[in-house]
């Protein structure tokens, strides 16, 4: 569980909400909104100049950094594969940091691969300069989700992605998140993705929060005329058809 | 590997280097001077050291008297081979002294008093500086002596570097010890084609050093300094008081090597690399092997 | 080459002591450029101020150098040791924060959100893909020092410079020739060596 009361500098403002366990959370906002800022706030990759950040009842700023962020998923649009290492070695990354059996690894390793969709025997060893956009990104979720966080912070991870490949890899993550029951913040700019993936969205719009709350709740009761306007509230059309790319995401029909 | 490891190696790896920085004390360093006859004779005392037992580096090729003085004075060399002629002229700048005994008797007492340095024994080389001429010259114009030479200038072409023509002991001394000494026609040439020039029929007289290995040809002779114009100039081993008293087998290894460099045995020295291009390691090597054949036979 | 063929193990043991003390200068130079480069990789405004420094001094010519650090070490080994020291600081330098530099920000910020200490990131992430950077300013530091080393021969140093300095004076055309070419083998020898490193730690 993560909770922000959060003032950090100018970039976030007045932010205050709770993820409850297993659900995901999405930061929608235009760029220079403060989303990234504010989810790196969770990992103190970005230091709080007032506010707490929570995580499990302990306040971040308490806790070792390092430790911390090894116990939090992190995956970002650049994926950031280490490129002198191999799939298999990428993912072993934090797994080894925490100094798991070299057994252990391997077989969480292969575990991981399927889990995201890629066949073990063939990706292990690949490098990733051999990896296309999609595949990049499955095993940068694969690395992030490795030692089994209790959350999982993700900046954009499928925007650098082609747009079938960004369908396919939505579905995996709302059936990973489901089955692992990761808590899980994930930032975008992009209103369909939020709306396919969300348990509940965070507006955001210039450092502020406009509305916290579930996708079909913003369309029916948006609370300011920005929120209204991002989402198309009011036209039934757009309402339909985000039920419906809902629907299919979580059917696996699409 | 951490880096803290990585940091220790490399301090491992740079201990040889350390050593090499004067924390080592146990090589005894032999300097030289940059001319072929300090080479040879400091080549000489070097393999002579290591025959011996010793352990030598070889700080050759020096630039002048001043910086082997002060490489002395700093320690960065033990011993090298100097002249009586330079460190009396050069050094203590004192007047020349003709006689070979006194010349050495002053300095020896004066280095160790000044600088604390020792003069071992001399060798009967006497590398002083003088005026030569061909056998056909000398016969023809009646030259045998400096003098001779001061009254006929006036006919003669002198060949010389231009360090003779600009030193106090050079042409200017001459010519206000003997008089005369106005050449026909003064030439400067590079040091190694001074004798070619003579040889050659361009030059009448040339300046030499007595020890060159030009002069060993036939073809030439030294002229006589009657007035004893020009210094002594015997080669000796100096070493640093210090040095001799941490190794004092220093002494006797290069008293018995010293005196067997006469001036017949500098002069072919010289020529062989000179002339021949010989490595004077090899020539100082052939040198000793002849010498500790002699000394073994008597 | 007479001289080469008449004597060859002076030469090759003249050669020997040459590499070895362009390898230990290397080495302590190394010491000395990586913490200085990796500190300044950090800091973008102190990069180009330090890199500039270390620059004028490459300019200085060697032997002045060399004349400055003789009346303060003396002569002998020392002060061709630490001028190849100094010279050798702009190039390794330069190629440490080039090379940490141009790590994908990427791959470091992931690093970092995943959890690596910064003596971790450093170490498994940026300093493997620099490091073909940093062998080739090796590369190209040995090179030169291959060359600077020569020097020491006017110094009362070791290595291939005596050779060569003993021929001019001796007036030995062949001994300088013989010095020379052994350089250049040495420097010919350690550039394909060091660029097969390159190679080999390059990212595939």
């Amino acid at each position: 569980m993560v909770r922000y009361p959060g003032s950090d500098r100018n970039a976030v403002n007045g932010v205050s909400f709770e993820l409850l366990g297993g659900e995901l959370v999405v930061l929608l906002g235009p760029s220079g909104c403060g989303k990234s800022t504010l989810l790196r706030t969770v990992n103190r990759l970005v230091p709080l100049d007032a506010g707490r950040v929570v995580v499990d009842g302990r306040d971040v700023t308490e806790l070792d950094p390092v430790e911390l962020r090894r116990s939090i998923g992190y995956v970002i649009q650049a994926v950031g594969l280490f490129a002198h290492m191999s799939v298999a070695q990428n993912i072993a990354v934090v797994p080894s940091l925490q100094g798991w059996k070299g057994s252990d690894v391997a077989q969480r390793v292969d575990e991981l691969l399927t889990l995201v969709g890629l066949d073990p025997a063939a990706y292990r060893n690949r490098r990733p300069s051999q990896l296309s956009g999609g595949e990049a990104q499955r095993v940068g979720v694969a690395r992030a989700i490795a030692a089994r966080p209790r959350a999982l912070l993700m900046d954009e991870p499928f925007g650098a992605v082609d747009v079938l490949a960004r369908t396919a890899l939505q579905r995996e993550l709302v059936r990973i998140v489901r089955d692992l029951e990761t808590t899980t913040l994930f930032v975008t700019h992009d209103v369909d993705e939020a709306f396919r993936l969300a348990d509940r969205i965070v507006v955001m719009r210039a450092g502020r929060v406009e509305q916290v709350a579930p996708p079909l709740e913003l369309f029916d009761q948006p609370a300011t005329a920005y929120v209204r306007d991002t989402v198309h509230a009011g036209d039934d059309v757009y309402r339909r058809y985000f039920v419906h790319a809902r629907e299919l995401l979580r059917s696996g029909n699409e | 590997m951490s880096l803290s490891r990585a940091r220790a190696l490399a301090l491992i790896a740079a201990t040889p280097a350390l050593a090499r920085c004067g924390f080592d004390r146990s090589h005894v360093r032999v300097g030289s001077k940059n001319f072929t006859e300090s080479f040879l004779i400091a080549e000489i005392y070097a393999q002579a050291l290591e025959n011996a037992g010793m352990r030598v580096e070889r700080l050759f090729n020096l630039g002048s008297t001043q910086i082997a003085m002060a490489a002395m004075a700093r320690g960065n060399i033990d011993c090298y081979p100097e002249y009586t002629g330079t460190a009396l002229i050069d050094v203590l700048h004192l007047p020349p002294i003709a006689d070979s005994k006194t010349a050495y008797d002053v300095v020896a007492r004066l280095f160790a008093q000044r600088y604390g340095i020792v003069w071992l024994h001399p060798s009967p080389m006497n590398d002083s500086q003088g005026l030569a001429t061909t056998r056909e010259i000398a016969t023809a114009q009646h030259l045998a002596t400096l003098s001779d030479v001061a009254a006929a200038a006036l006919r003669l072409r002198l060949a010389t570097i231009q360090e003779f023509l600009a030193r106090p002991d050079g042409l200017p001394g001459l010519q206000t010890r003997y008089g005369g000494f106005r050449f026909r026609e003064v030439r400067t040439y590079d040091i190694a084609l001074k004798y070619q020039a003579l040889l050659e029929n361009k030059a009448d007289v040339a300046s030499a050093f007595t020890t060159d290995g030009a002069i060993e040809s036939d073809r030439l002779v030294i002229l006589r300094d009657d007035r004893h114009f020009w210094s002594a100039y015997n080669v000796a081993p100096l070493v640093r008081k210090a040095a001799l008293q941490e190794r004092p087998a220093i002494a006797r290894v290069l008293n018995a090597v010293s005196p067997a460099i006469t001036d017949q045995a500098a002069r072919s020295m010289n020529a062989a690399v000179e002339n021949s291009a010989a490595d004077p390691a090899d020539v100082a090597a052939a040198f000793l092997k002849a010498l500790g054949g002699r000394t073994n036979q008597s | 080459m007479n001289y080469l063929t008449a004597h060859p193990a002076r030469v090759a043991a003249l050669a020997a002591a040459h590499l070895e003390l362009v390898g230990v200068a290397l080495a302590v130079a190394l010491l000395v450029a990586v913490p200085l480069g990796l500190w300044a990789a950090r800091r973008r405004n102190v990069a180009p101020w330090l890199l500039g420094v270390l620059g004028a001094i490459y300019t200085i010519p060697s032997l002045a150098l060399l004349a400055v650090l003789v009346e303060w070490f003396g002569l002998g080994y020392t002060p061709i040791f630490v001028a190849l020291v100094v010279y050798a600081q702009f190039m390794l330098a330069r190629n440490v924060v080039a090379g940490i530099n141009g790590v994908d920000r990427a791959q470091v910020d992931a690093a970092r959100g995943l959890g690596m200490s910064p003596s971790q990131i450093l170490l498994r992430v940026e300093f493997p893909q620099a490091l073909p950077v940093l062998i080739g300013g090796v590369r190209i530091a040995a090179i030169a020092m291959i060359s600077i080393a020569t020097l020491g021969g006017y110094v009362g140093g070791v290595g291939l410079g005596v050779l060569i300095f003993n021929g001019l004076t001796l007036h030995q055309p062949q001994m300088i020739v013989a010095g020379s070419l052994a350089a250049c083998a040495l420097a010919i020898a350690v550039d394909a060596t060091l660029r097969l490193a390159e190679r080999r730690t390059a990212p595939r």
